[in-house]
C-alpha cells in the first residue's frame, strides 16, 4: 500500500519544515496532535471519533533530519503505516514530497508487496469490478 | 471500511511478498477456479511447495478451496485487496485535502 505525492510551495524550506513540525502549526492543517520532533517520541492525532473509528491516530518519530527529512509511524485502527516527508529548496521554493507506505521497516517484503500489487492491478480488474 | 467475515491469520502483505504465489494468484485471476494439477504444472517446484504457498494464500483470505471429487480446486478471492484499495485511496484523498490546507496555512504566513 503506498501513497505519494509531490507538492511545491512559494514558501522557503524553513517555513515549511515548521509547519510539519510544529505542533501548533500542524494542528491547523493535519490534526490536533502532541508531536515533538525527536525520534522515538510517541504522539498523537486526534480528530472526532465516529461510528467505527475512535478517532486517534498512534505514531512514533522514526527520523528527523532538518530541514530535509521527516519520518513516522501513523497507526490508525488496523492498519500500521510509515509516512515519510522529503524536503528540497529549489530556487527559493519548497518541493515537499510525501510518501505513504505500508510497513515499517520491513523495507524488503514491502518492495515485493507493492511490485506485486502493480501487478496484479489491471489483470484483477474484471474480478473486481464484480465485487 | 467493509468488515471482513473470514478470519484472515495471515497477512495479505506477506502472502503477495513471494513471486511464486504472485503467480499463482495470475494464474487464478485468469480463470474461475482451478485444480491443484493444473496449477503445479506451471511451476519448476513440486506439489508439496506449490500447496505450501496456496496455503499461505488461503491464510490470507486471497484464495479458497473446495473438493472436486478426489481434486482440490482454487478459487481467487480479490476482497482483501479490494480492502487495500479503499484504503489507499482513503489516504490518496486524505493527503490532498491536507496538502492544500498546508499552502493555505503557508500562505497566510507570508502575508
Amino acid at each position: 500500500m503506498d501513497a505519494s505525492f509531490d507538492f511545491v510551495y512559494q514558501s522557503p524550506i524553513e517555513k515549511v519544515w515548521s509547519a510539519l513540525t510544529n505542533s501548533t502549526k500542524l494542528a491547523k492543517w493535519i490534526m490536533a496532535n502532541d508531536f515533538k520532533p525527536v525520534v522515538g517520541h510517541k504522539f498523537q492525532f486526534r480528530t472526532q471519533p465516529t461510528e467505527w473509528w475512535n478517532g486517534i491516530i498512534d505514531c512514533e518519530v522514526l527520523e528527523v533530519d532538518e530541514p530535509h527529512k521527516l519520518s513516522y509511524t501513523w497507526v490508525s485502527g488496523s492498519e500500521s503505516t510509515t509516512v515519510t516527508w522529503t524536503l528540497k529548496s529549489v530556487h527559493g521554493t519548497t518541493h515537499l514530497h510525501l510518501e505513504q507506505t505500508g510497513f515499517s521497516g520491513k523495507t524488503q517484503a514491502f518492495e515485493g508487496a507493492k511490485f506485486g500489487w502493480v501487478r496484479m492491478g489491471d489483470q484483477l480488474e474484471k474480478v473486481l469490478a464484480e465485487l | 471500511m467493509r468488515l471482513n467475515e473470514k478470519s484472515q491469520v495471515r497477512d495479505v502483505y506477506d502472502a503477495v511478498a513471494d513471486p511464486t504465489r504472485r503467480q499463482l494468484l495470475r494464474l487464478l485471476a485468469d480463470a474461475e477456479e482451478l485444480p491443484l494439477h493444473k496449477l503445479t504444472d506451471r511451476f519448476p517446484m513440486g506439489r508439496t511447495a506449490i500447496s505450501k504457498h496456496l496455503t499461505i494464500l488461503k491464510e490470507a483470505g486471497l484464495v479458497t478451496d473446495r473438493k472436486v471429487g478426489r481434486e482440490t480446486v482454487y478459487r481467487l478471492d480479490a476482497s482483501p485487496l479490494k480492502e487495500i484499495e479503499d484504503w489507499v485511496s482513503y489516504y490518496r484523498r486524505f493527503w490532498r485535502e491536507k496538502l492544500v490546507l498546508l499552502g493555505h496555512l503557508l500562505q497566510e504566513e507570508d502575508k
